[in-house]
């Protein structure tokens, strides 16, 4: 539920897109201009919000008084703006109480764990476990009845919402590798959580807190409805009720407070939901869309411009995907790709990072993440068109005719089922199996990616299987209804270097058995050597070289070809940005 | 006809909901015995007992004794007497010895008989119990049972609201066997008209009471009674409007205001509770300046109470200046009036008694009684003539602690009601004790007072008028006005107001042909 | 499993024991006089000290408060100072009013915010503004407002349903559908444009992960992918925020059963805790940490049963 891509979010282009938010430049600033009002309230409010002339009483808007009178003939825009600072004022406090008490208490109950985390855990469940009402009446019996108190114990209620938040988030990061790493170069703890942590739980804190102040206003003026209030101070909950005893003889007198309360909390809500866009989307990563996101614009696949011989198993022509860019102008990142994949052949596509082979990966499977599309081009396996394909077409053709093998084993596997209902679902869904067979056939799958005790892989969830076993997994699941291309997405990058090499044996294996084609989506030529029939060097989006392997490898024609071969000697896996993860990869 | 058609559609609405019946329970079906004998009562009300037994009665709450439980005397809406479980009464000369004659037909469920002896347990028990009214009966010397029928009560001093209190929560007569018990306050055993059905009763909410079969006296109308606690009037009108609630008070000008809105609901006025700032500190021990009758009478000049009376109350209700009523013998219609609202005067009158830079007044302000617009009306007339009063917010938890045991303040704005009985007024406003902590007297008071005593109810009325005009001359009281309240019922029941009492007996229900 | 239970109810019972400490003595700090209270103004003074006396007021708090426990422990939580109301009755009238609402709104938030919210968050666009107004509306509307409306506009206008009462469910189903509806209604609101947010939050957050295209890669549906995968796994964080708004109706429960007359534990809340009603108000603050306990421990489990990676820890 945390934020995924905050790390990379520096203050500058946090503003930048706040402002770029409409919805956020909005309600910040119906926010701002409440609060300025507010603020300066002894300067614009006029006359004394206390003072009272009872022949005023309900009287309407006049010269000087723009908002008329309540039931005490005392000036509403005046108390509205008074009543603002109260009713602000005593947000702020809860806010800056449960913030005081939830936000270190979290951060070190999820960094250190613990006996401190199971102690504050236990506190916390006791505070949430408190009948709010009550300690509320408790202490203002005890501590006095004024805004200020309630507002401090709301605070210390809330707080648990804080403490809960930043726990769960600071300690599924604890578990990631390059915290760590930090540790290992020697940094205090106290800069580890400066510059790692607090920038990860940053994005939830603010949309809590825009929520938290929402809630506290609104609860203030619950507490007034009750009765439980402020005296005779004026807040918004106040004026909200005493307009209510009068509703019947100045029904407009709800209006008022009602929407000085209604815009306030109305705007906090639009913020805080503006701001998850903003600080949580992961709009600039690319990931998968979401089925209602596919190309509804559905491009139309395009004359390539050089026909040739095409392939009948896949067939790519003129690929070019678009993303919008930032000012809303194009972003092409794959521009005029050709490629062939010949029945039982390996294509290696290779490049560096951001060279757009995963995108054109992605492209034949029918699934651009959220905003691209294909935008020139044709895309044809087994015969039929991709590009502009409904997705009843698209759907035929994955898992039968082309299936997937990605990079990343434990992220691709659904945490909630077993492995066996990974192999079983698609066997009953796409192959129309029947139940038990499919049971049956997935033990057989198991056997076939040469796992040992299949049954006990069945039967395990994700989280209790390693990163290569995963791997296998997937692959089995790949290969369940006998597609004829597999489109592995650099299958053996998370793996370390003995199960990299299992894995690649298997894979050369499979194909040998059962003729299938694979396109390896690979960074790595020594993976590429090892396995594939010919190579496609990918570069900036554009294709520079296809050949044998040998050819491309040994007399490279292109100079990114040759540029990319002398970097093997030294390649590190490049890795991706840091995301919470459920396991570790191992 | 309107009503009929708004039930009609709830019908259809459940209907939608896949119910097949409209069957509320409980307070639900109140609107549906349209006037016809022996149906079903539902009142609504915010005042709830305490406890079923007598001896921890009070009189706001006494239609749920009511219920269960007779008294002596039966107090007449016009606030006589009449016979009930005694049939007949006199005092001697000394009006020290009061003889009551009892019915000789009646007997509690378990057949224990009604008889003198139970009247002893009973007014014995009362003073001694603890409740709230025990001290109405402090003057209890004994019980003196004459024969199975006939007691006498022996006073130590005359009291001449006696009668008026065994026809209140001092005359409710339980069981003598269940005295002893703590059951009463849960387990009413009473010889009253209705029973208690616990089943339907959640208490703290709702006392359902069923028609008691073999009742010595005259039914009342109803089979059935609910009595429904609620705590706020927004509920009692939405209740009265859907036609789940017959007859409640409602005291807000702005629920009243919803009341005269709609069509199908009837209105009784009644003009029960004085408002008012009552004085404790008449000898300015806390704030000497109260100790000058010209301080007191420049307060209660500085009130413009016709303003008052028109934006608190929307000119529901009469001024007055007054602690009595109009149906006591002590009113006079001339006292209404006394102080104009005359801020010149105030000021010359602060000045004469030497408080030219002003007086300081500091009282408790309770949100029950005294609203944001009252205080700031009182606050603004006061501040007008250079008195300059400051409010402490209280708790209702804590409001009579600090008033009345801590006496942490000269005075405080109250609700009173209004009763016909002076000598119900005098003992709780004006003589030493409740509403008078500090025990100020003076002479003429003294005396009228022995007199307005040894006379019986309602013949001194010379003296209680004297008394009346007195203090209100040596301003011992600020009051501002009689309020209105209004009791409304649906168009299937009529009540009758109960003289000096904000809610009505039990016996002032019936069907509305 | 019944280990994780087993831990769960003890440590639920020493909560209970730390909670009813903590609230006595916040109860017992302001020196109200309850027997003046009870009494009246009018009063003597020595009848007020021996009501005071005979409710042990004169006892020290720690001796109180032990008189209190041991009877609790053997099943008697006393009885109200200002009502004599058995309290475990009372308690047992009331409670099943608030757990009847409590239960209702969450039945409905759950459905109608897992559907809103997965609609929106599948099919974004229109729905997702419209689902995104609803939350706005829902939080920028005070309660106790929106209840108000409801009743005046549903009860006494239109006159669908009664405007105040209860009927328990066992005296007749279709009266306590009737008079339960508009409370409902009106707690629901506010709840459902909370939960939908969540569910919303997490169907995005989950359609997101790599799993999911890696499942639409195997030829599998899209309808199919949402309601077995997503949903399961947007199911955890949504199902926290709604155990936690659960919790949260026993506050919200009060005003609404005051607008609606309705006889339960809410209403009386208020009340008793201003006067100090000690037996009373722990008799409510016990039943509250219980059935907070129970429905964390129902959600944990639930919670536990759909991912089984909580199972573990």
């Amino acid at each position: 539920m945390s934020g995924t891509a905050t790390s990379a979010t520096t203050p500058a282009t946090f503003l930048r897109r706040i402002i770029g938010n409409v919805q956020a430049l909005l309600s910040l600033l119906v926010l701002l201009v409440i609060l300025t009002l507010v603020a300066l309230a002894p300067l614009v409010a006029g006359p004394d919000p206390t003072s009272a002339d009872l022949s005023s009483a309900f009287g309407g808007p006049e010269p000087g008084h723009p908002l008329g009178f309540d039931s005490s003939g005392r000036d509403m825009w005046s108390r509205l703006l008074h009543g603002g600072q109260l009713t602000l004022g005593g947000a702020a406090l809860a806010l800056a109480v449960a913030l005081t008490l939830g936000v270190p208490t979290g951060l070190a109950a999820g960094f250190y764990g613990g006996w401190f985390d199971l102690v504050s855990g236990w506190w916390v469940n006791l505070i949430m476990a408190l009948p709010a009402m009550v300690v509320l009446l408790a202490s203002r019996a005890v501590l006095g009845s004024t805004v200020w108190v309630l507002m401090v114990v709301l605070g210390i209620l809330v707080s648990p919402s804080f403490f809960r938040l930043v726990r769960g988030t600071v300690a599924n990061m604890r578990a990631e590798p390059y915290v760590d790493a930090a540790r290992v170069f020697g940094l205090r703890d106290s800069r580890i959580i400066a510059r790692h942590v607090l920038i990860v739980v940053r994005a939830p804190i603010i949309i809590q807190t825009a929520l938290v102040a929402g809630l506290a206003i609104n609860l203030q003026a619950g507490l007034e409805f009750l009765g439980i209030g402020s005296g005779d101070a004026p807040t918004w909950g106040a004026m909200l009720n005493e307009a209510f005893t009068n509703i019947h003889q100045n029904p407009l007198g709800m209006l008022w407070p009602g929407l000085a309360l209604g815009l306030t909390s109305g705007s906090l809500v639009l913020l805080a939901s503006a701001l998850r866009d903003v600080l949580e989307d992961r709009d600039d990563q690319p990931h998968t869309s979401g089925p209602g996101e596919h190309p509804r614009e559905a491009d139309t696949p395009t004359t390539p411009r050089h026909a040739g011989a095409r392939s009948e198993l896949l067939s790519v022509r003129d690929l070019t995907i678009t993303y919008p860019g930032a000012d809303s102008r194009p972003n092409k990142v794959v521009r005029g790709v050709d490629l062939d994949v010949h029945p039982g052949e390996i294509l290696g596509l290779v490049g560096e990072s951001g060279s757009g082979k995963t995108q054109t990966a992605f492209s034949i499977l029918g699934l651009l993440p959220a905003g691209g599309r294909v935008s020139r081009g044709s895309i044809r396996i087994g015969g039929t068109e991709v590009v502009g394909a409904n997705e009843r077409t698209l759907r035929r053709l994955r898992g039968r005719t082309v299936a997937y093998v990605p990079q990343e084993p434990m992220n691709n596997l659904d945490p909630s089922f077993t492995i066996g209902d990974h192999l079983v679902e698609p066997l009953c869904a796409t192959a129309r199996m029947p139940r038990s067979a499919a049971w049956k056939y997935a033990r057989e799958l198991l056997h076939q990616v040469e796992i040992t005790d299949p049954d006990r892989i069945l039967r395990s969830y994700p989280h209790q299987i390693s990163g290569g076993m995963a791997q296998r997994v997937l692959i089995a699941g790949a290969l369940s209804c006998s597609a004829e291309l597999v489109i592995a997405d650099e299958p053996t990058t998370a793996l370390d270097v003995t199960v990299q090499a299992e894995v690649l044996g298997l894979l050369r294996r499979l194909r040998a058995s059962r003729g299938m084609a694979v396109l390896l989506v690979s960074h790595d030529l020594g993976v590429v050597a090892d396995l594939c029939d010919r190579v496609a060097v990918l570069h900036r989006g554009r294709i520079v070289e296809v050949g044998t392997t040998e050819q491309v490898l040994t007399a490279p024609e292109s100079t990114h070809a040759q540029e990319l071969r002398n970097a093997v000697l030294d390649d590190v896996p490049a890795r991706q940005p840091w995301s919470p993860r459920e396991v570790d990869a191992q | 006809m309107l009503r009929r058609m708004r039930r009609t559609r709830a019908h259809t609405a459940l209907a939608a909901l896949g119910a097949t019946a409209l069957a509320l329970s409980g307070c639900g079906t109140g609107a549906d015995d349209d006037g016809e004998a022996g149906g079903e009562l539902t009142i609504g009300t915010m005042t709830m007992p305490q406890s079923l037994d007598p001896a921890e009665a009070m009189g706001a709450a006494l239609p749920f004794f009511q219920a269960v439980y007779d008294t002596l005397l039966l107090r007449e809406p016009d606030g006589s007497y009449a016979p009930m479980l005694a049939t007949d009464w006199s005092y001697d000369e000394s009006r020290t010895e009061l003889q009551l004659e009892l019915r000789d037909d009646v007997t509690f469920t378990d057949g224990t008989p009604f008889d003198a002896e139970a009247v002893q347990a009973n007014l014995e028990r009362f003073p001694e119990a603890g409740g709230g009214q025990a001290q109405t009966l402090s003057d209890l010397e004994e019980v003196e049972i004459v024969d199975d029928h006939d007691v006498v009560i022996h006073l130590e001093q005359p009291n001449p609201a006696l009668l008026f209190y065994l026809s209140d929560a001092a005359g409710l007569m339980a069981n003598p066997n269940a005295l002893d018990d703590d059951t009463l306050a849960t387990e009413p055993d009473g010889t009253g008209p209705y029973e208690l059905d616990t089943g339907n009763t959640a208490i703290g909410s709702t006392w359902a009471y069923t028609r008691s079969d073999d009742y010595w006296g005259e039914d009342l109308p109803y089979d059935e009674v609910t009595i429904t606690v609620f705590d706020n009037e927004n509920a009692l009108v939405n209740g009265l409007r859907t036609g789940q609630i017959n007859s409640a008070l409602i005291q807000e000008v702005d629920q009243q205001d919803v009341v005269a809105d709609d069509e199908d609901l009837h209105t009784v006025d009644q003009d029960i509770d004085m408002q008012s700032l009552l004085l404790f500190d008449r000898e300015g021990e806390m704030n000497p300046a109260l100790g000058d009758t010209e301080v007191r009478q420049a307060l209660n000049y500085a009130l413009d109470r016709e303003a008052m009376l028109e934006h608190l109350r929307s000119g529901q209700g009469e001024i007055t200046n007054q602690i009595f009523g109009p149906e006591s013998v002590a009113y006079d219609p001339e006292l209404d009036t006394y102080y104009d609202h005359d801020p010149e005067r105030a000021r010359e009158l602060l000045a004469e008694a030497g408080h030219e830079d002003g007086v300081e007044l500091t009282l408790p302000k309770m949100q029950e009684i005294v609203g944001d617009p009252l205080a700031t009306s009182i606050e603004n007339d006061l501040g007008d003539v250079g008195i300059d009063v400051t409010w402490d917010n209280l708790d209702e938890g804590d409001a009579i602690q600090s008033i009345m045991v801590e006496q942490a303040y000269p005075g405080m704005v109250m609700n009173n009601a209004q009763p016909a009985s002076e000598w119900v007024t005098i003992v709780e406003l004006v003589l030493p004790g409740t509403f008078n902590f500090l025990g100020t007297m003076d002479d003429t008071i003294a005396e009228r007072t022995a007199e307005i005593q040894q006379a019986p109810e309602g013949e001194a009325a010379d003296a209680a008028q004297e008394l009346n005009r007195h203090l209100v001359e040596e301003a011992w009281f600020v009051p501002f006005y009689r309020m209105t309240y209004q009791h409304v019922t649906d168009d299937s029941v009529e009540v009758e107001p109960q003289s000096g009492m904000a809610v009505p007996s039990l016996y002032n229900y019936s069907p509305l042909d | 499993m019944i280990n994780f239970v087993l831990r769960r109810v003890a440590s639920g019972l020493v909560l209970m024991v730390v909670i009813s400490v903590l609230t006595f003595g916040l109860l017992s700090i302001p020196d109200t006089d309850v027997g003046r209270h009870l009494l009246g103004p009018a009063a003597p003074q020595e009848h007020v000290d021996a009501h005071n006396a005979s409710l042990g007021l004169d006892q020290p708090i720690w001796v109180r408060y032990l008189d209190w426990a041991t009877a609790a422990l053997q099943g008697d939580l006393g009885r109200s100072w200002f009502t004599s109301e058995d309290v475990s009755t009372t308690l047992a009238n009331r409670i099943p009013v608030t757990l009847s609402l409590m239960l209702g709104v969450t039945l409905v938030t759950a459905v109608v915010s897992f559907t809103l919210g997965v609609w929106a968050g599948v099919r974004r666009g229109l729905v997702d503004r419209l689902v995104q107004v609803l939350a706005v509306v829902g939080y920028a509307l005070p309660g106790f407002l929106i209840t108000l409306v409801i009743v005046l506009v549903f009860a006494v206008q239109l006159g669908w349903f009664p405007a105040i009462g209860y009927t328990a469910l066992t005296d007749s189903p279709t009266g306590w559908l009737a008079t339960v509806t508009l409370p409902i209604l009106s707690l629901s609101i506010p709840a459902i444009a909370g939960v939908t947010q969540q569910v919303r939050s997490a169907v995005i957050d989950v359609l997101h992960r790599d799993y999911i295209r890696t499942l639409r890669t195997r030829g599998l549906s899209s309808p199919r992918i949402v309601f077995r995968h997503v949903l399961r796994n947007a199911a955890t964080p949504a199902l926290t925020v709604l155990g936690l708004q659960f919790v949260g109706l026993l506050g919200g429960a009060v005003i609404v059963e005051q607008i609606f007359g309705l006889p339960g534990v809410g209403a009386m809340t208020v009340q008793y805790t201003v006067r100090g009603d000690i037996p009373m108000i722990m008799g409510v603050v016990m039943t509250t940490v219980i059935v907070v306990v129970v429905a964390n421990l129902l959600v944990d489990v639930l919670i536990g049963w759909l991912n089984p990676k909580a199972r573990v820890s």
